[in-house]
């Protein structure tokens, strides 16, 4: 896991944290993340309202036209000692643009597994998509 | 805290440049719970309902796990923090906080949804195409078809704001302002 977070980590500036807030809802902001032996440190601002415990890191970036996809998850637990805040990463997910072109095969043979998979537990047949539709949909010139 | 503003009057109650933002940011970050209050958070595509003061984003039946999470606890948020694209030069960051619903209903022609539903896919997608206009060719290819049908077998997500917290010059380091949502529905979302 540690080799897959040195190696991408350093293609970002920051990172999307997320905890539970006060109210124990998901909070999110971006901060900057640097490796420190086992663990991540985290640079936070003092009035942050998250708790300590489950958290994520998210990596994700893209171009003007939305190519150029990477991205990738870390699942943890955040720690908090004093005002020092760390990341303790327990997971490495890896989303699009990791791994090149033989991921991108996998993802897309795991995906449509998953979908078999998850129409079979309800019992539903598998959808006819109506490309067509889809087609005048796209083509439209309504404001989007 | 900030004031409590109605769903309805969301538009009028929030800083011009922060509805900017939710019209035009590309991608939000979209966290749901995993078991154990464990946060899974992955971009998506978000569409800002002004109207409704409603969020919406899709997921294909291959990714279902933001789906399953809601399903099962409704706790959401959507971080709009990345501009790229976005024609914006320092704009808010913009964290919404809310309670997500995802229909069972699997959308893969305009008969699955409600017209209204089904025209918010279309905005969302018309935005992609407009950057990517290669991939609507592809939909035409019938190998496509035939290996991408599942990316097209869509369920909608709703995000019903409850807070939505802003840091109006785009650094999280400074303190942020808030505002409480209180929901009215006089006109309800449809459910898909």
């Amino acid at each position: 896991m540690w080799t897959q977070i040195r190696r991408h980590l350093l293609e970002f500036d920051d990172a999307v944290l997320t905890a539970l807030d006060e109210i124990q809802r998901p909070y999110s902001l971006r901060c900057q993340v640097k490796p420190d032996g086992e663990v991540l440190a985290l640079v936070l601002p003092a009035y942050v309202p998250i708790e300590a415990g489950p958290a994520s890191l998210l990596f994700h970036r893209h171009n003007e036209q939305m190519w150029n996809l990477k991205s990738f998850l870390l699942r943890g637990q955040l720690l908090k000692a004093d005002m020092d805040w760390r990341f303790q990463p327990e997971q490495f997910v890896p989303g699009v643009g990791i791994g090149g072109l033989l991921a991108d095969v996998r993802l897309l043979i795991s995906s449509r597994r998953r979908a078999t998979r998850y129409l079979q537990r309800r019992g539903l047949a598998r959808p006819r998509v109506a490309w067509d539709e889809f087609q005048t949909l796209f083509d439209s010139t309504e404001d989007g | 805290m900030g004031t409590a503003i109605e769903t309805r009057t969301l538009s009028e109650a929030l800083p011009e440049a922060v509805l900017t933002v939710l019209d035009e940011f590309l991608t939000a970050e979209l966290t749901t719970l995993g078991k154990g209050d464990r946060p899974v958070t992955w971009p998506i595509m978000p569409y800002f309902w002004a109207e409704r003061g409603t969020f919406f984003t899709f997921t294909s039946i291959g990714f279902p796990q933001k789906a399953l999470n809601i399903r099962r606890d409704p706790r959401a948020s959507l971080l709009f923090s990345d501009p790229t694209g976005s024609g914006l030069g320092d704009p808010p960051i913009v964290l919404v906080q809310g309670t997500a619903s995802a229909p069972e209903a699997i959308i893969a022609s305009a008969k699955d949804a409600e017209p209204l539903v089904w025209e918010v896919m279309g905005r969302q997608a018309r935005r992609w195409i407009r950057r990517q206009p290669s991939t609507a060719r592809y939909l035409s290819n019938r190998l496509m078809r035939y290996l991408m049908d599942w990316y097209f077998m869509r369920m909608a997500i709703i995000i019903k704001p409850e807070r939505i917290i802003w840091w109006s010059a785009g650094d999280c380091s400074t303190r942020p302002e808030t505002i409480e949502v209180t929901h009215v529905d006089p006109d309800p979302t449809p459910s898909a």
